[in-house]
């Protein structure tokens, strides 16, 4: 490698040649790897654009191309709505919109207050049994949610709730995940920092506000992420704790289609109901990523 | 350093946040579980108004002649707006009878649905009526949910005609000497074939294979173009293929994968071994059928997108085929060995207990109405299920049907060869036991016969506790 290594002819003195060439051959190779790691970055993040994207990409195909397309017996790539025309009208989704967009607000706007005020109990007021009583939150990080499904079903039955939206809400009303995270966050801050505002004369919800929260806004977003789209996407419990389309949330509509256990899969049905389900979320990440980014990137240079 | 940090904590929220939607669900729905230890001793109370509530509405009922509310849970399997039939049906019954008043709730697929229901019985709140799969009945049964329907059957014995139900289909709605359901979305396995590709291959395409040696022989011939010859899903509910391919295997005519009484299962015997040998070596040996578990779901989908030029599959899917193949298809009787034979499979009306008299005196009404040949013909010809009835095929709406569509015919003449589904006390673990290690034998982790003793060992097992 060394001697084919076109070193600089003009020399000085052995040894100077010698450490140039090598610097040269450092030179050489730190720009190779830059290349090949520009090159390899992209590739990757080409990949992962295209592994996004494909799916994506198939879905719309099939939704609004007609079907002699997709189902690769030749034809034409007409571009057609009477897909969406069937399928909205196979359910109520107008009903099933406004349901799913305020049972996934309402759980989220109730999880802020809930989670804020527990993270800050676990991370800075100490209380007999602290630890005990976050390791158990822990522990229900680990429970698979459809186990729970029959006991909670009792309790909101006892309570009256069946089929209600506040029944669909209830049991996400705490989240030890969100908790989880957050508290983390909140140990991160120096303590020295909740004494001054005190000095200052904050009250515990004046720092919790004025402090804690607006320095944690990234924690809060991605956990609004998780959050938001687990509840807009959620089926089972839902479809179970609730009997009228009144009550009752997107994904059923959905899985109308999607759920065709006896026959086969109908893509061109099954990817029309997906893109009306999914559509909100996608278009409501497209507008705010660079806010979700921004926000993240800010953050990371505050805190 | 700070910084840093809060990249890390960033880092692991986002990892948290893709690698475990779920689990960030599950703490959520953990915690009602501690919601619901704290209601626990507060539940009496809150329940007590509910059920006051109830009790002045019967009392209301009665006096001043409210319908009797019936709640009905239906689950959908074969895609699209199947809906809006069963609502309508809902909706035309109780034009009939003012003095009713049925909520058709739709419940997802036959799991989801069965989930809802065993949830609601667990709760006491269960449906009044609903159609759930003809497995469930042992499962039903040991949870005491639901009522015998001997007596309202004999009380309208004219009127029900139970003779007139197809024989296949009330094998499964029997245990103990009682009758406990009444069939109502049902279908059998029948061999789909592209009558293209068959000229292609110089077959004739009205003469589709009758026995396996021209099961075999065509799938080869039929195996090019870059097509397959034949596909038998595999994964999923395959014990439904198998129990096919078992029966038709078998020397004996009343061959079974299952004792009569639920508790026992019949898996290995050397007649088994070879059908599930068969099947392996559709894909190994003939080359005929692409190698490896076949899914469920996307065989119809590849046979109608001319991927396979036969499939074994469901009668449901008579309505997606027809709907969507763009080329001339034939169905037929699954193809014989010894003899023929399919088993039944689908879902029929149950009616619950913890519901008062009045209810289940209703509801049986609502049972008897949406079995009736009209009925039966008008959700037999929207979906593509076999009327559960002989008179259906009378009335002028499957007339009507089957002149335009003969091919629906098919599923219901193989119905003197069809036999009940593998249903038996514990269904999902012994069912499963038998599904895996079909799976396992056909994806070559095991071979036939060892995966066969396995399964035969792990339902043995499961059913242990009801042999004592």
């Amino acid at each position: 490698m060394m001697g084919k290594e076109p070193g600089p002819t003009l020399s000085i003195n052995p040894g100077l040649r010698r450490i140039s060439r090598e610097r040269a051959h450092g030179r050489t190779i730190a720009a190779l790897f830059t290349a090949l790691g520009k090159a390899s970055g992209y590739t990757l993040m080409l990949a992962f654009v295209g592994a996004w994207l494909i799916p994506l990409v198939w879905v719309i195909g099939n939704a609004f191309l007609s079907k002699a397309m997709f189902s690769g017996s030749g034809g034409s790539w007409t571009f057609t709505l009477s897909n969406f025309e069937r399928v909205w009208k196979a359910a109520p989704f107008g009903i099933y919109y406004g349901n799913t967009l305020l049972v996934t607000a309402a759980i989220f706007a109730v999880q802020l207050v809930t989670l804020t005020l527990a993270a800050y109990a676990f991370a800075r007021i100490p209380f007999v049994g602290r630890q005990a009583v976050f390791m158990l939150f822990l522990v229900q990080i680990m429970v698979p949610p459809d186990v729970l499904i029959f006991s909670n079903y009792r309790t909101i039955n006892a309570l009256g709730l069946l089929d209600t939206k506040l029944g669909i809400m209830l049991p996400y009303f705490a989240t030890s995940f969100g908790i989880f995270l957050l508290r983390q966050a909140f140990k991160q801050f120096p303590y020295e920092l909740e004494e001054a505002a005190r000095m200052e004369g904050s009250s515990t919800p004046g720092i919790l506000l004025r402090i804690y929260v607006p320095l944690t806004r990234p924690i809060y977003l991605s956990f609004a992420i998780v959050s938001i789209s687990y509840h807009w996407n959620d089926f089972l419990w839902p479809l179970i704790v609730t009997d009228s389309p009144d009550n009752r949330m997107l994904t059923v509509g959905l899985a109308m289609f999607a759920k065709s256990s006896e026959a086969g899969v109908q893509w061109t049905d099954v990817s029309t109901a997906v893109l009306i389900v999914a559509a909100p979320l996608l278009i409501g990440f497209l507008l705010f990523q660079r806010q979700f980014i921004g926000s993240f990137i800010h953050s990371g240079l505050k805190g | 350093m700070a910084t840093r940090k809060s990249q890390l904590l960033l880092g692991l929220g986002l990892v948290l946040a893709l690698t475990g939607c779920g689990s960030a669900s599950n703490n959520q729905t953990g915690s009602t579980q501690e919601n619901g230890g704290q209601s626990g001793s507060s539940a009496p109370a809150s329940s007590a108004p509910a059920s006051v509530s109830q009790v002045a509405s019967t009392a209301a009922d009665a006096s001043a002649q409210d319908p009797v509310e019936l709640t009905f849970y239906y689950p959908v399997n074969v895609g699209g707006p199947l809906t809006k039939v069963v609502d309508g049906m809902a909706a035309s019954f109780m034009k009939g009878h003012p003095e009713i008043k049925v909520n058709a709730v739709y419940t997802g697929n036959y799991g989801d649905n069965t989930v809802k229901i065993q949830a609601g019985v667990m709760s006491k709140q269960p449906p009044d009526v609903a159609v759930m799969m003809s497995t469930e009945l042992y499962s039903m049964l040991d949870l005491d949910a639901i009522v015998p329907l001997d007596d309202f059957i004999a009380k309208d014995e004219a009127e029900f005609n139970k003779d007139d139900l197809y024989p296949a289909f009330v094998e499964d709605t029997a245990a103990n000497g009682h009758t406990y359901s009444v069939p109502f979305q049902r279908s059998t396995i029948i061999l789909y074939y592209n009558k293209d590709m068959f000229k292609a291959a110089g077959l004739d395409p009205e003469k589709p294979p009758t026995n396996w040696g021209e099961l075999v022989d065509y799938a080869k011939k039929l195996n090019r173009d870059g097509h397959a010859g034949l596909e038998i899903p595999g994964n999923d509910d395959s014990y439904w293929m198998f129990q096919m391919l078992a029966r038709q295997h078998a020397s004996d005519p009343k061959q079974s994968i299952m004792g009569d009484d639920g508790k026992k299962a019949i898996f290995n015997t050397p007649e088994n071994v070879e059908a599930l040998q068969f099947w392996i070596d559709l894909s190994k040996k003939d080359k005929a059928m692409p190698e490896g578990i076949i899914d469920w779901a996307a065989t119809p989908t590849d046979f109608i997108e001319g991927k396979t030029a036969m499939m074994m599959h469901t009668s449901g899917n008579l309505t997606n085929v027809k709907n969507n193949a763009k080329f001339d298809f034939g169905v037929a009787f699954s193809p014989a060995d010894k003899q023929y034979g399919s088993p039944t499979g689908g879902g029929n009306l149950y009616i619950f207990k913890d519901t008062s008299a009045e209810k289940q005196a209703a509801a049986w009404e609502f049972v008897k109405y949406m079995t009736a040949p009209e009925q039966a013909a008008l959700f037999s010809s929207s979906s593509g299920y076999i009327g559960v009835r002989k008179s259906a095929y009378d009335t002028d709406v499957m007339k009507a049907y089957t002149a335009s569509f003969p091919q629906a015919l098919v599923a219901r003449d193989q119905l003197p060869y069809a036999f009940r589904e593998l249903s038996t006390h514990n269904h999902g673990k012994v069912s499963s036991a038998l599904t895996n290690q079909i799976q396992a034998a056909l994806s070559g982790k095991t071979d036939a016969a060892s995966a066969l003793k396995t399964a035969q060992e792990e339902a043995d097992k499961q059913l242990a506790a009801f042999n004592k």
